[in-house]
């Protein structure tokens, strides 16, 4: 157990910070062709596809590397790459189940951000049990007929090609008959609609594919091999990100206690009342708890090992804790908290959000209410680690055994 | 970066952990919680042979020159076992604290012995008041010949019955001193306080005009104060390894409680009711898990955020450890709650250490200061 950093990774470390210095935006970010622009520059000073094979494109890094451009990129707020998707599920999907054609064909032009990518998972009837999903693909001989609906689907109004899921035999278990695609999303059986959340924004669309067409060169595995593809890639992107999220989080706790220092009760600044206190060591240990759990996670990517159903256990950690984080945050700023608007310098949160854009208190409290639910619910999170790390009983479940309809 | 145990400290905690699942059963937990003096010999020899009670010291003083990180990974095993002994006491109050203050001398007349099992120290580190800052330090210390004078009334002092010298906080011409007095010289009395954990021990201890010689001084008169810091620190620390080792267990029988208790025709594990539940309880142990082996690294390593750490894993692990314990109990319904099914054992342990050194509330206090100001 040594948990400093060895003298390679503190000048790497050192080599991006002063990279970033040098080439961050000095204007924001406004457009997709001026992301696309940042983006390419990230890729071609190597901090994209690091772990990536180098034969397609990728730098061939270690995953401390990897997580040390996050961590810096956070620490200096630096906008986000686009095609966030194809660089964190998509390709590594390809990278493991695809075809040497498809990886010679898509790997590149995903680090390019030549091709945008989002996700076709989730359907209006098909979120927690992903399983019963019923978009329907038909095989026509040459090609795929695509019919149904997805939700959920990010960055879908800006995507030249989807990672499809779709039930290619209906009559058998609903586990064993999905199949897993990639789809042009540039044609006209494909209409995409953006989905407006509780943000105000629309970070996700909802696809509709009516006889939409899928080549046979692009699907991903054997037939009825999605599920257990997509079970694999559901959380390759989480080790790499997860000490990068916390310094985040740290700027974040930054500027709240900036703020508790200026607002008052009862004549007295906030941050002198005890109980305001109490609440924001509580908070302070928690998030630093994330970080030695952050480096922990690290530890086992650089030594190979995929996290597994150990994933559930940090995406349920950092996801719960990032709501009770935002929750006290709202507590303490009150009505500032609220501000989509109109909040005076003191009381914003100086730090880019999700998708890139200067965010607010309020958009990073309503967004904390999304990680409890995207890529596996809380509850499936235990679910996972209750039967797959615990070893305890699966439940008894009707749709185990029978075909799909 | 390498947040992974070493083949040799997992061959300790294996070899730990075989030794007391073979001699540290729960029937010796409940034997010794009847005995008079409160733990056996025998183990207490076995344990020195096998070089755990001089785990921390230099090896020149009998030790074999491990760090905090080995001595938590022993720490976890006694409370995965609900150890009855003076070990935390000796080892980590007593035995660290000389490490820390004392003179050459100090170190040469106990730490060999310590770690032989000959010799028995603890620490008399809270008051009435149950303040744990030592600025808080009420007993007085008064020049008397060459030596000294001690009065004031210590609580909750571990083992204290058993001790061969005890480490004394008292406030002095010179400011705030350490001593090392002895339980059976005069003027020092003992009452014992009986918890809820009877196979942990403390002791009220009365000094009144208790008299010790000149070298009893740990390291300078006045100067106690940052020994005293640094070993509350490491002990709230080691506090938390036990805490943590008690949550395991207590999960490690939730878990297999699970899958065979059943109700309604199926084992309760397969109900989400059961089954999240234990699911939160592996997350707040993993996390326990992260918050001392890190803390232990970074006082070991004397890293920059080595206190911060130390207040992070108390705050945490005092909690999370309550709360898995007493989970597990809610899992085993009716049979959690009896006296002879041996969930309360490790139950009462982690409570028992859950208010020592600093609860969650006094380190996150600590942590304000830090982070808020």
């Amino acid at each position: 157990m040594d948990l400093n950093y060895t003298p390679e990774d503190i000048a790497f470390r050192k080599q991006v910070r002063a990279w970033l210095e040098q080439n961050l935006p000095r204007e924001p970010i406004a457009t997709l062709a001026q992301r696309r622009t940042w983006h390419r520059k990230l890729y071609e000073a190597g901090y994209l596809g690091m772990g990536w094979p180098k034969e397609y494109g990728g730098g061939g890094a270690r995953p401390m590397e990897q997580a040390i451009v996050a961590d810096e990129m956070a620490r200096t707020n630096a906008p986000a790459p686009t095609n966030g998707l194809g660089l964190g599920i998509v390709g590594p999907t390809i990278v493991v189940h695809g075809s040497e054609a498809q990886k010679r064909r898509y790997l590149r032009k995903i680090l390019t951000a030549e091709e945008l990518w989002c996700q076709l998972y989730s359907e209006p009837n098909a979120g927690s049990d992903l399983a019963s999903l019923k978009t329907s693909a038909v095989d026509q001989g040459d090609h795929f007929v695509v019919n149904g609906q997805k939700i959920w689907t990010s960055g879908g109004a800006i995507a030249d090609w989807g990672l499809l899921l779709a039930r290619t035999d209906p009559k058998v278990p609903k586990h064993k008959g999905i199949t897993c695609f990639l789809m042009n999303m540039r044609q006209p059986g494909v209409d995409v609609r953006p989905l407006k959340q509780i943000t105000g924004s629309s970070e996700f669309c909802e696809v509709f594919m009516t006889n939409a067409r899928v080549e046979k060169s692009d699907q991903i595995g054997k037939l009825g091999e999605g599920w257990a593809i997509a079970q694999t890639t559901l959380g390759y992107e989480r080790g790499g990100r997860s000490l990068a999220r916390v310094t985040t989080y740290a700027a974040q706790y930054g500027c709240l206690a900036n703020a508790a220092r200026r607002l008052k009760r009862h004549g007295r600044p906030l941050s002198d009342d005890p109980i305001v206190r109490q609440k924001l060591g509580r908070i302070w240990a928690d998030l630093e708890v994330e970080r030695y759990s952050a480096l922990r996670v690290l530890t086992h990517l650089e030594r190979g090992e995929h996290p597994g159903a150990g994933g559930s256990v940090t995406k349920l950690s950092y996801s719960e804790f990032e709501k009770r984080f935002m929750e006290l945050a709202e507590e303490i700023l009150g009505p500032y908290g609220q501000l989509t608007e109109g909040a005076p310098p003191e009381y914003q949160l100086q730090i880019d959000t999700a998708v890139g854009e200067r965010g607010t208190w309020a958009y990073a409290y309503l967004w904390s209410r999304a990680g409890t639910i995207y890529a596996g619910s809380s509850e499936i999170q235990k679910n996972v680690i209750g039967e797959r790390i615990l070893g305890l009983p699966k439940e008894t479940r009707a749709d185990r055994a029978g075909a799909t309809r | 970066m390498n947040f992974s145990f070493s083949d040799d400290q997992v061959l300790l905690r294996n070899s730990v952990r075989a030794a007391l699942d073979e001699q540290c059963k729960p029937a010796h937990v409940r034997a010794m919680m009847e005995d008079s003096r409160g733990y056996g010999e025998a183990l207490w020899g076995e344990m020195a042979k096998l070089g755990w009670l001089g785990l921390p010291f230099a090896e020149e003083y009998g030790g074999a020159g491990l760090g905090l990180v080995e001595l938590c990974l022993v720490q976890e095993e006694l409370g995965r076992a609900a150890y009855p002994g003076p070990f935390f006491a000796s080892v980590v109050l007593g035995g660290l604290a000389l490490m820390l203050g004392g003179s050459a001398a100090q170190k040469e007349k106990w730490l060999p012995a310590v770690a032989a099992g000959s010799a028995r120290l603890s620490a008399a580190l809270v008051e009435e008041s149950l303040d744990w800052d030592p600025n808080a330090t009420e007993a007085t210390a008064t020049r008397r010949g060459d030596g000294w004078a001690l009065t004031g009334v210590k609580r909750f002092v571990p083992w204290a019955h058993v001790s061969d010298a005890v480490l004394v906080p008292a406030r002095g011409p010179e400011g705030l001193s350490l001593f090392l007095v002895a339980p059976s010289v005069p003027g020092v009395s003992l009452r014992p306080m009986v918890g809820i954990d009877l196979a942990n021990r403390w002791s009220e201890m009365r000094l009144e005009g208790a008299t010790v010689n000149a070298d009893a001084v740990i390291g300078r008169p006045g100067a106690a104060g940052p020994v005293l810091e640094a070993l509350l620190r490491r002990a709230a620390v080691a506090a938390s390894a036990e805490m943590l080792g008690a949550a395991r267990r207590c999960l490690d029988m939730a878990v297999e409680y699970a899958k065979i208790r059943e109700q309604f025709g199926q084992p309760i594990g397969s109900f989400q009711a059961i089954r999240h539940r234990c699911a939160e309880m592996l997350v707040s142990a993993e996390n326990a898990h992260a918050a001392v082996y890190y803390a232990a690294w970074a006082l070991n390593a004397g890293a920059e955020d080595a206190a911060m750490a130390a207040s992070v894993c108390k705050s945490y692990v005092s909690e999370a450890a309550r709360q898995v314990c007493g989970d597990a109990i809610q899992v085993h319904g009716g049979i959690g709650f009896t006296w002879e099914y041996d969930l309360h054992l490790y139950f009462k342990r982690a409570k028992a250490l859950e208010p020592l050194f600093g609860d969650a509330e006094y380190h996150r206090e600590l942590i304000a200061r830090h982070v808020v100001a």
